[in-house]
C-alpha cells in the first residue's frame, strides 16, 4: 500500500460542465479529468496513479493551510491558501460555452492575491488515454500545447509566469501580490482544431458560468432543514447529468477502491437503470422537470434495443456496450486493478424492471405523457416480468456469486406489476393483461411473505430461505411495498439497524457476494434508512440520523460511495450520485414527516 | 428516365427502407428510428412526432429519388445496380455527415457533443455511423439504403 502522492478522498471537490468532471484536491491539484466526456479516457489521472496518471497542480511554494468552499450555490470552487508570506485565493471552474467560437471544453483557474506576496507554482502534466498516450508538447504562437492523437490541450495563462516546457510537463512560477489577478485556462479540442480564447473571453465565461449555476440553484424548490446539503446534492447531480444525452452517471470516477489495497474497484461512469426511479423522484422533488423529462426520454430510447429485456446499465451515449478491462495503472494508493467498463452489464437483475415502470409512473404523476408506443412497450415489460420473476438473479448489489432469489428483486417485480396495473387503470398502457399482472403481483407478495420472512429474526431477509440481512430491503418502504407481515417494514428497519448498523452507518448486507475482501459502510443505505424511518412514523429518529449523516460529508458537502467504519475516510467512487439522490429524497421525506 | 418513375421509385423505396429499419428495430438490431428523429424536429409529443416524421421521411425519400434521377440523367446511365451503388453511398452519407453532423446541428431537441449543463436535450445524438443506437445500426442502415437505391434505380430504369 502506498500513500505518497495521494490525497485522502475526502480532500476532493468536483467541478464540471455537464459533459465531464474534474476532481480538485485541497492541495490545489486537479487529479482527475476525462476528456472530452466523463466516460472518455483520462488526461489527468493522478488519483489512480500518482506517477503515470498526470495532473494539474497549482499551489503556493511555501507551506500553507487551506480553507475552501464552493461559491454559494454554484459548482465553482474557491480555495484560499494561507501562508506565512501572504494569502491567495484560487477559483476553479469548468466553463460553460456561451455564444461565439469557444473551446469544446474549457477549465479556468483564477489566482487572486489577497495579502502579502506569495510565490506560486503550477504544473500541467497531460497524460492522455489513461496515461498511455504520449503527449507531444509544443507551442502554438506563445501558447503551450499538448497533443496526442485526436486530442489536444492548450494552456493559456495571463500574469501567471512564463510557461516552461520540458519533456513531460508545462510549468511556471510567479508571485501573487495583494491585488494581483492571474488566470490559467485549459482549452480542449477533440477531433477538431484548438480554439485559443482571449483573457477577456475566459473571464467573461467564468462570470456567466457562476451566474448560470446560481440561477439554476435558485430554481430548485426544496425548502426545509438541510437545504444547503440538498442544494449541494442537486448541484452534484447536475454535474453527473450528461448534457448531450440526458443520461445520469452513477459517479464521476472509476476504480476508487471500496477497500484500500482491495480489488473491489469498479467503473461507475455509466447510467444504471436501478437508480432511475430514485433519480426521477429526486429531480421532480427538486423542481427539475426538464432534467426529469430528458432523463426519461433517454431511458426509453436507450432501453429500446434490448426490449422487452433491460440492460443493467448503459453508456452515457445510450450504447449498451461496456466490456470490462484492466488498465496498467497502480490504482489509488496501490489499490489495483483499475477497471474500465463494467461486467455487470451482462448480469440478470430483476429489480431494474420495477425501477423502470416506477420511473414511468413517477413521470406520469409529475404531469408527463406516455405515447401509445411507450405504453405498449411498458405493457410488454410487465408481461415479461410475469414470466421471469420466479428466476434467481444477481440482485441490486450485482453479486458475482451464485444467483439467488433476492427479496429486494422480488419486491421490485411487485413494484413493476403494481405500477403497470396503475398505469393501465388510467388507460395509459394497454390493459388487456392487467388481470394477469394483478394475479402475479399477489403471487410475488405471497412468495415474499412465505419464503423471505424469517420468524427467527423477526424480519425480512436477504434472499428466500436465508438468515442474512440486506439494506436494500429499505427500498421496499420507499417504493410503497405493502407488506402484510410488517406494515411499515418497521421490524425489518430495526433489525437492519441492529445487525448491519454502526452509529449512523449501515453495511449493505451480510453474507457472501462472490468477491474477496471487505468494504466500508454504504452511505446511500444510511439515507434510505432515514427515509424509511420517516415513512414509518419514526420521525425523531430519522431527524437525528439525518443530522449525523449530513455531518459525514466532506468540507464542501460531497460524498463518496462509502465511509470506512473506523477512520471515517471516504472509500469508493466519488462524487456518488446514488448517495446524493438518497440524501435529497430522505431530506424531502423527513421534512414532510416533520411538518405533519 | 422520367420524374414519375423517380417519384414512384422514391415512394416504394422509402416504404421498404422505413419498413426494413422498423423491422431491424423490432429484432433488436438497432434503435434507429428515422421518422421519430425527423418528427421530433417539429414536435416533442412522441406520438405526433412519429406521424409527422413518417410524412417528412417520405418527402425526403421522394427528394432523394429526384437527386438520383438528376445524377442518372447527368451521366446518361441508370439501372438497379447503379441505384444500389448510389444507395450504398447514400447510406454512408446518412451515417456520417447527414445524421451525425447535420441533424444534431438543426434538431432543436437533440444533444450534440457541445451540449453543456445549460442545455437539456430530449434526444441523444446518433454518433458516428449512428453507433450510439446499437452496434448493428450501420449494417441495418446501409442495407436499407441499398434496397432503397436498388428500387429507385430499377423504377427509373423501368420507366425510361
Amino acid at each position: 500500500m502506498r500513500d505518497a502522492g495521494y490525497s485522502p478522498l475526502r480532500d476532493y471537490a468536483a467541478i464540471g460542465d455537464g459533459r465531464t468532471l474534474a476532481l480538485v484536491s485541497s492541495k490545489g491539484s486537479i487529479d482527475w479529468l476525462c476528456l472530452p466526456d466523463l466516460d472518455s479516457p483520462s488526461v489527468f489521472g493522478a488519483i489512480l496513479d500518482a506517477e503515470k496518471g498526470g495532473g494539474f497542480s497549482l499551489a503556493p511554494e511555501p507551506p500553507f493551510t487551506v480553507e475552501r468552499a464552493y461559491l454559494p450555490e454554484t459548482n465553482a470552487l474557491q480555495t484560499i491558501f494561507k501562508t506565512e508570506v501572504g494569502v491567495v485565493r484560487v477559483t476553479d471552474a469548468m466553463l460553460l460555452p456561451g455564444s461565439g467560437l469557444v473551446p469544446s471544453r474549457e477549465l479556468a483557474r483564477r489566482v487572486e492575491g489577497l495579502s502579502g506576496s506569495v510565490p506560486m507554482r503550477w504544473r500541467v502534466e497531460a497524460r492522455f488515454m489513461y496515461g498511455s498516450g504520449r503527449a507531444e508538447l509544443s507551442r502554438l504562437g506563445e501558447t503551450p500545447v499538448a497533443r496526442s492523437g485526436r486530442d489536444a490541450l492548450a494552456v493559456s495563462s495571463w500574469d501567471a509566469g512564463i510557461p516552461v516546457l520540458d519533456e513531460t510537463s508545462i510549468s511556471a512560477g510567479f508571485v501573487a501580490c495583494a491585488g494581483d489577478d492571474a488566470l490559467i485556462a485549459l482549452s480542449v479540442a477533440h477531433e477538431e482544431p484548438l480554439v485559443l480564447p482571449s483573457r477577456t473571453e475566459v473571464e467573461s465565461r467564468l462570470i456567466s458560468t457562476t451566474a448560470f449555476w446560481r440561477e439554476w440553484s435558485a430554481g430548485r424548490t426544496f425548502e426545509g432543514p438541510w437545504r444547503d446539503a440538498v442544494i449541494r446534492s442537486a448541484l452534484v447531480l447536475k454535474l453527473l447529468i450528461h448534457s448531450p444525452s440526458g443520461a445520469i452517471a452513477a459517479a464521476g470516477t472509476t476504480s476508487l477502491p471500496e477497500e484500500i489495497g482491495g480489488d473491489r474497484n469498479w467503473d461507475y461512469r455509466f447510467c444504471w437503470v436501478r437508480d432511475s426511479a430514485l433519480t426521477l423522484h429526486a429531480l421532480m422533488q427538486l423542481g427539475c422537470p426538464r432534467e426529469g423529462e430528458s432523463f426519461f426520454w433517454w431511458l426509453l430510447h436507450a432501453s429500446q434495443l434490448t426490449h422487452p429485456r433491460l440492460g443493467v446499465l448503459y453508456r452515457l451515449n445510450g450504447s449498451d456496450h461496456a466490456p470490462e478491462s484492466i488498465l496498467p495503472l497502480s490504482g489509488y494508493r496501490g489499490s489495483g486493478p483499475v477497471r474500465i467498463g463494467n461486467a455487470a452489464v451482462d448480469q440478470e437483475q430483476l429489480d431494474i424492471y420495477g425501477d423502470l415502470i416506477r420511473t414511468a409512473w413517477l413521470y406520469v404523476v409529475a404531469g408527463g405523457d406516455l405515447d401509445s408506443d411507450t405504453g405498449r412497450r411498458l405493457a410488454e415489460i410487465a408481461d415479461l416480468i410475469c414470466e421471469i420473476w420466479r428466476r434467481p438473479d444477481c440482485g441490486i448489489w450485482e453479486v458475482r456469486s451464485q444467483p439467488l432469489h433476492f427479496t429486494h428483486s422480488k419486491i421490485m417485480c411487485w413494484v413493476a406489476l403494481d405500477g403497470a396495473v396503475r398505469l393501465a387503470d388510467r388507460d395509459l398502457i394497454p390493459h388487456a393483461h392487467a388481470t394477469r399482472w394483478r394475479r402475479e403481483a399477489e403471487a410475488i407478495r405471497a412468495f415474499v411473505d412465505e419464503r423471505c420472512w424469517s420468524e427467527e429474526a423477526g424480519c425480512y431477509v436477504r434472499s428466500a430461505g436465508s438468515s442474512e440481512l440486506d439494506s436494500s430491503l429499505l427500498l421496499g418502504a420507499l417504493m410503497d411495498y405493502p407488506s402484510e407481515r410488517d406494515p411499515h417494514l418497521s421490524a425489518t428497519i430495526t433489525a437492519l439497524r441492529r445487525e448491519l448498523g454502526s452509529g449512523p452507518l449501515l453495511d449493505r448486507y451480510s453474507g457472501e457476494d462472490g468477491l474477496a475482501g471487505t468494504e466500508g459502510a454504504f452511505l446511500c443505505c444510511s439515507f434510505w434508512l432515514a427515509d424509511a424511518l420517516a415513512r414509518a412514523g419514526r420521525v425523531d429518529e430519522a431527524g437525528v440520523l439525518m443530522e449525523q449523516l449530513i455531518g459525514l460529508a466532506n468540507d464542501v458537502g460531497l460524498y463518496a460511495e462509502e465511509v470506512d467504519h473506523q477512520s471515517g475516510e471516504f472509500l469508493g467512487n466519488m462524487p456518488q450520485g446514488l448517495v446524493h439522490l438518497a440524501l435529497i429524497n430522505a431530506a424531502v421525506s423527513v421534512s414532510k414527516a416533520q411538518r405533519r | 428516365m422520367s420524374i414519375w418513375g423517380a417519384l414512384a421509385g422514391g415512394f416504394v423505396g422509402t416504404l421498404v427502407l422505413t419498413s426494413a429499419l422498423s423491422a431491424a428495430s423490432e429484432f433488436g438490431l438497432t434503435r434507429m428510428d428515422l421518422p421519430f428523429l425527423l418528427g421530433t424536429i417539429v414536435s416533442s409529443d412522441r406520438g405526433r412526432a412519429r406521424v409527422l416524421g413518417y410524412a417528412m421521411h417520405f418527402a425526403v425519400g421522394l427528394l432523394f429519388a429526384l437527386v438520383y434521377l438528376a445524377i442518372f440523367a447527368a451521366i446518361d446511365r441508370s439501372g438497379w445496380a447503379l441505384g444500389a451503388l448510389f444507395g450504398l453511398l447514400h447510406g454512408l452519407f446518412a451515417g456520417t455527415a447527414l445524421v451525425t453532423v447535420l441533424l444534431p446541428a438543426i434538431h432543436p431537441r437533440m444533444g450534440t457533443p457541445l451540449s453543456a449543463a445549460a442545455d437539456q436535450p430530449l434526444l441523444e445524438a446518433p454518433g458516428f455511423m449512428m453507433l450510439n443506437y446499437g452496434r448493428r445500426t450501420p449494417l441495418a442502415t446501409i442495407v436499407a439504403h441499398i434496397a432503397y437505391g436498388t428500387i429507385v434505380g430499377g423504377f427509373i430504369s423501368f420507366a425510361s
